[in-house]
């Protein structure tokens, strides 16, 4: 660990958080379901790519940043999602009832800014542009 | 994709396409996909509307395919966190992972997108952006109170080291074996364990006790073998009370000798019975000397006679291995149309008692029982 110049005190706040945070991940099991992805599947798949570690915090702790990265994904998504224009809305009585439905399509974009490239492939290829790029073929 | 059984064909063929990516523990994968499905569902935007009231937009559904596409993403992020955090310890010369390992990973993961902090090379990894960013994260997330709408998976697997062979007190075999490696399970015959694991897939599934069967049922959907085998012997080796021992394949027991094992009576067809009456004291001496030769004679003899017969044989074993044994001096002529019309008569045949002819019953009991013995040597 690399420190540079600062003091050790320092070092012991900047611990301090991580640690404390650490702990208090530990909190949650009994009553709240805060992280979604079990602690056993985390520590399934992590032992599946080599990684072990007797410590149930460090598989919280990737089971919460494992959370917090598909839910920015998912934002990502809802918000592409929400700024794609909205069927022309015919009855009066409905609204902006829109029901958002997470999408390949929203997916794919979300995805593509976090360096993974999904391209689901088109079901019909009605033209010879078809499955080309976005900006070539009009939407 | 539109026939009744369409949508079951698409979805097998969408699981074996994803099989091959990533798909190895189909249990461990619709865990994450509930998961994913429900932090999906936890996300909320706001938006301010028209009258200045505040709405959270979430999704109310999914497309099944982004979801597991989804699915896949999530299971390739916890192997490359764990890949990486793997590679930084043994960088640093340790085997376990550290937290600060996994701070490491995640840098690296998020250094596509950018964190706060990523310019600073030399920063105290304690104090990364990104656990800033988690546990930020961690604070605004709870805000919104989710409860799993199934309950928790029992995700138990009941992994227990093999223990030693100084922890069990018992010498190793060789002495080129060291002591403090795990001792030899008990030798039993692999398909007995096999069989038990079978029966584990079918028995429980969810319960927390059975940990160990969890364990079985997951990894014998993995293609490691040798995993299941290991396994499956450490849990003998605990639970040597649970499972009574197989008796062993019975395919490879030892043949049946002839009157070891009762077998069913078989009932030859009305024209094999018509001739016997007339053949029946030939085959009944040459019968009685001994109990091998006939058959193997019969063998030889139908061999020669009628190669389509041997193929009627193979179908309808049991049947014709009576009238073969009988008639092992005649040629017959029985096709296979025949096989139903023949038990019916061969039914009617057992009430009736051969014919009404008295004066063969005694023989034909005889036969009969001969005629069983064999048909044991027939089928070993």
């Amino acid at each position: 660990m690399n420190h540079g110049q600062q003091s050790g005190e320092a070092k012991h706040e900047d611990d301090a958080a991580l640690t404390e945070f650490l702990a208090s991940l530990m909190d949650y099991t009994p009553t709240v379901y805060f992280p979604f992805i079990p602690d056993d599947l985390v520590e399934h798949y992590l032992a599946k790519s080599g990684f072990q570690c007797p410590d149930v915090r460090l598989i919280r702790l990737v089971a919460v940043a494992t959370q917090k990265f598909v839910a920015d994904v998912a934002s990502d998504a809802l918000q592409h999602c929400k700024a794609r224009p909205a069927p022309v809305v015919k009855d009066k009585k409905q609204q902006k009832d829109k029901r958002l439905i997470l999408t390949m399509e929203d997916l794919s974009k979300a995805l593509r800014e976090y360096g993974v490239n999904v391209k689901h492939p088109e079901y019909f290829a009605d033209s010879p542009s078809t499955g080309m790029d976005p900006a070539t073929r009009d939407e | 994709m539109t026939n009744g059984g369409g949508e079951g064909g698409s979805q097998r063929r969408e699981l074996q396409g994803k099989r091959s990516i990533s798909r190895g523990n189909d249990f461990a994968y619709a865990v994450v996909r509930m998961a994913a499905a429900q932090i999906c569902e936890s996300v909320e935007i706001s938006s301010y509307q028209e009258s200045q009231t505040r709405e959270g937009l979430r999704f109310s559904s999914f497309q099944e395919t982004a979801l597991e596409t989804l699915t896949d993403v999530v299971i390739q992020y916890i192997q490359n966190i764990g890949k990486t955090a793997n590679f930084y310890a043994n960088m640093a010369g340790r085997v376990e992972g550290n937290a600060l390992d996994i701070v490491q990973a995640l840098e690296d993961l998020g250094s596509g997108l950018g964190f706060d902090g990523a310019h600073d090379v030399d920063h105290c990894l304690a104090d990364s952006g990104v656990v800033k960013d988690i546990i930020r994260y961690t604070g605004e997330a709870e805000e919104i109170p989710f409860v799993y709408s199934l309950p928790r998976f029992p995700f138990n697997r009941g992994k227990r080291p093999a223990p030693s062979f100084s922890e069990i007190g018992a010498e190793p075999p060789d002495e080129h074996i060291p002591i403090w490696l795990p001792a030899f399970p008990e030798t039993k015959m692999s398909n007995g364990s096999e069989e038990t694991n079978v029966d584990k897939i079918e028995g429980d599934v969810q319960s927390r006790e059975n940990g160990p069967s969890l364990s079985s049922m997951q990894q014998s959907v993995d293609v490691d073998r040798l995993k299941v085998q290991k396994y499956m012997d450490q849990k003998d080796v605990q639970k040597p009370t649970e499972e009574p021992e197989p008796e062993g394949n019975p395919f490879l027991a030892a043949p049946l000798w002839i009157g070891e094992k009762n077998v069913s009576r078989v009932f030859p067809p009305p024209e094999l019975t018509k001739e016997e009456i007339r053949t029946n004291h030939v085959p009944e001496k040459y019968m009685s000397k001994s109990h091998h030769i006939p058959a193997l004679e019969a063998y030889a003899l139908s061999d020669k006679i009628n190669d389509k017969n041997r193929l009627a044989e193979t179908e309808d074993g049991q049947k014709r291995d009576g009238g073969r044994t009988e008639r092992a001096l005649l040629r017959f002529k029985i096709g296979t149309r025949k096989a139903s019309v023949c038990w019916t008569l061969n039914q009617c045949l057992e009430e009736k008692g051969w014919f009404q002819e008295d004066g063969y019953k005694r023989e034909k009991k005889v036969e009969r029982e001969e005629k069983r013995e064999s048909i044991d040597a027939d089928v070993k």
